[in-house]
């Protein structure tokens, strides 16, 4: 699918194929799990496609095996919020893997987990409540 | 046996999906494993497709599994190849193409090994596949995983001499690789064992070229001499470029040959022409800034691979010509590429090599020989420059007046005349409207101006008038 049909949902059914435009830091946490103390890293960054841009939030290895210029392709992901912010992310049955480097096209807006975009199209289907259902 | 021991071809990361080719040999060679072992089938192959998985599976297996069955693979492939090894060398020079970077170590000095035996048995199309390793040599890449495949290419070629006299445009392409390297290398101080070795073989290789060879060499044309330029200071080269002088319509005729496309791919790797020709024909203008970030990243960002920029900008020029769809779009224009890759060059060396790179075709060209294309990059970044980059359009100005004066004094004619002609020739054809915008721009100093009006003109003002 491309990014711009992405809707937020609880179901693991992304499956997509972007390229990395940028990483941000990686940040480490730790979580006690029964009396083990486990050590997890995130790392958001930004993938787009031609069709629309999304936040990606990497998960521990997946934070250092890409690089921006990568191709990615992510089965069974999904894009919901994650600490009141709208991402997409391989999540526990997903996968993203590197498939190539450089040789694809992309837009950078719209920007599929910019909040405002959600609410103008909430505030649109609000307005036009017997409309085809819609999202953008 | 299980096809969990399959050994491996590829290095291929956690996260990185398989490689289709790998796959596909990787299937073969599992299936038809026990049939692999000596003592070998007399029967040939029943049918083509079985005959396909067999090859596969061979050169899978002649790759990645372990030195004695390796041999036993080769014996067997001997014994059953029915096609000159033409599906052989095929899928290997695919492999060499898409995935030469993620081979192993150990299947890169087997694909070389293998390579040399195809070359002993004439294997159909075995030249196709010593270039298309030749072209992962990098330019500006002393790293030992370099040096290493340029030893061995050596090696290999050296041991196979006269298969090569039977291959010019091999022979070609490696002396134009070798001799671009030498003057990559001699930019190191001696002293480094494994350098000076490597060294030492292609100075041998190369000159014995020239010297046996040089109605062959002929074939490269301009470039060829631009080449040796760089190396007057190697004594072998001195030598050598004395002996060429003495026979002064040997460097003529080298002149008025446009180096043919297929030499210019020498200096960049597979990579990096995709690459290149993916922003020439499909990045727009407007997003082209993170692609030129992320190429800058892995091929221009250490100080020694600004070497490289030189073969990109002659690559540029003479061997991506786009159709006439794409130069009328708004995808990145060959003149903003070749502004950008001179910009990479940070060190004065590499700028004015680069810009010789830009103007080389001008020195010499010929209207009749010589393919507007080529000189198209250099005329357009110029004027599109002004007036906001005009430093770069004065820079190049000034460059192109020095070339035409000292670039080989014993012919400032001949290419002050080819000069001319290229000017008229991007206004004849329309590259631009005219040269006014170079030589009435007061943001270009007096000086200057005069010495260009002087330069394409002649001293003569009637003359002036007539060209216009």
């Amino acid at each position: 699918m491309r990014l711009r049909d992405l809707v937020p949902s609880a179901a693991n059914s992304v499956n997509t194929t972007f390229i990395l435009l940028e990483k941000g830091h990686i940040s480490s946490s730790k979580k006690k799990t029964g009396n083990k103390l486990q050590e997890s890293r995130e790392c958001l960054a930004l993938v787009a496609d031609e069709s629309a841009a999304v936040e990606f939030l990497l998960w521990d290895s997946e934070c250092e095996a890409f690089e921006p210029g990568d191709i990615l392709r992510l089965t069974s992901g999904i894009f919901s919020f994650h600490r009141h912010k709208l991402v997409l992310r391989s999540g526990r049955k997903g996968r993203v893997e590197k498939v190539g480097e450089f040789t694809m096209l992309f837009v950078e807006s719209p920007n599929m987990s910019d909040a405002a975009l959600w609410t103008a199209a909430k505030k649109r289907r609000q307005e036009e409540p017997l409309g085809e259902g819609q999202l953008l | 046996m299980s096809s969990s021991s399959v050994p491996q071809l590829l290095l291929t990361g956690e996260h990185e999906a398989a490689d289709g080719t790998e796959l596909s040999l990787r299937e073969a060679f599992a299936l038809l494993r026990p049939r692999l072992r000596p003592p070998f089938p007399l029967r040939s192959p029943s049918s083509p497709a079985e005959y396909h998985q067999l090859i596969l599976a061979l050169a899978y297996g002649a790759l990645s599994d372990h030195p004695r069955a390796a041999r036993a693979h080769l014996v067997h492939l001997h014994a059953t190849v029915s096609d000159g090894y033409s599906l052989f060398t095929r899928t290997l020079l695919h492999l060499s193409l898409h995935s030469f970077p993620r081979l192993l170590p150990s299947a890169r000095a087997r694909l070389l090994s293998v390579t040399s035996e195809l070359i002993g048995t004439a294997a159909v199309g075995v030249d196709r596949l010593v270039v298309s390793l030749l072209r992962w040599v990098h330019i500006g890449d002393f790293s030992p995983p370099n040096l290493w495949l340029a030893e061995q290419l050596l090696g290999v070629l050296t041991l196979r001499w006269s298969w090569l006299l039977e291959e010019p445009s091999v022979l070609t392409s490696a002396l134009f690789l070798f001799l671009r390297l030498l003057s990559d290398h001699y930019r190191l101080a001696a002293g480094d064992g494994r350098m000076d070795s490597l060294k030492s073989a292609e100075v041998g290789f190369c000159v014995r070229a020239l010297r046996e060879q040089f109605h062959l060499c002929v074939a490269i044309g301009r470039d060829l001499v631009r080449l040796l330029q760089d190396l007057v200071s190697v004594p072998e080269f001195r030598r050598l470029w004395e002996d060429l002088l003495i026979r002064p319509s040997d460097i003529s005729r080298l002149y008025r040959r446009s180096t043919p496309a297929e030499y210019l791919l020498m200096g960049i790797t597979p990579e990096m022409e995709t690459r290149m020709r993916f922003l020439l024909s499909q990045v727009k203008t407007g997003s082209r800034r993170r692609y030129l970030e992320w190429f800058a990243g892995k091929f221009l960002r250490r100080p020694e691979q600004e070497a490289a920029a030189v073969d990109l900008v002659r690559f540029v020029c003479c061997a991506h010509h786009p159709p006439n769809e794409v130069l009328r779009s708004d995808v990145v224009p060959r003149w903003m590429m070749v502004g950008w890759l001179l910009t990479a060059c940070r060190k004065n060396y590499f700028a004015a090599g680069a810009k010789l790179a830009l103007f080389y075709d001008w020195l010499f060209f010929d209207e009749v020989n010589d393919s507007i294309m080529n000189i198209e990059p250099a005329i357009l970044l110029m004027v599109n420059s002004v007036p906001e980059y005009v430093e770069l359009t004065q820079t190049l100005m000034e460059f192109l007046l020095l070339l035409v004066d000292h670039y080989d004094e014993g012919r400032r004619d001949l290419i002050l005349q080819s000069v001319r002609k290229a000017f008229r020739e991007v206004v004849r054809k329309g590259v631009v409207q005219s040269l006014d915008a170079l030589s009435t721009c007061s943001l270009i100093s007096p000086a200057l101006r005069e010495s260009f009006t002087r330069l394409i003109h002649g001293s003569n003002p009637a003359q002036a008038q007539a060209v216009d």
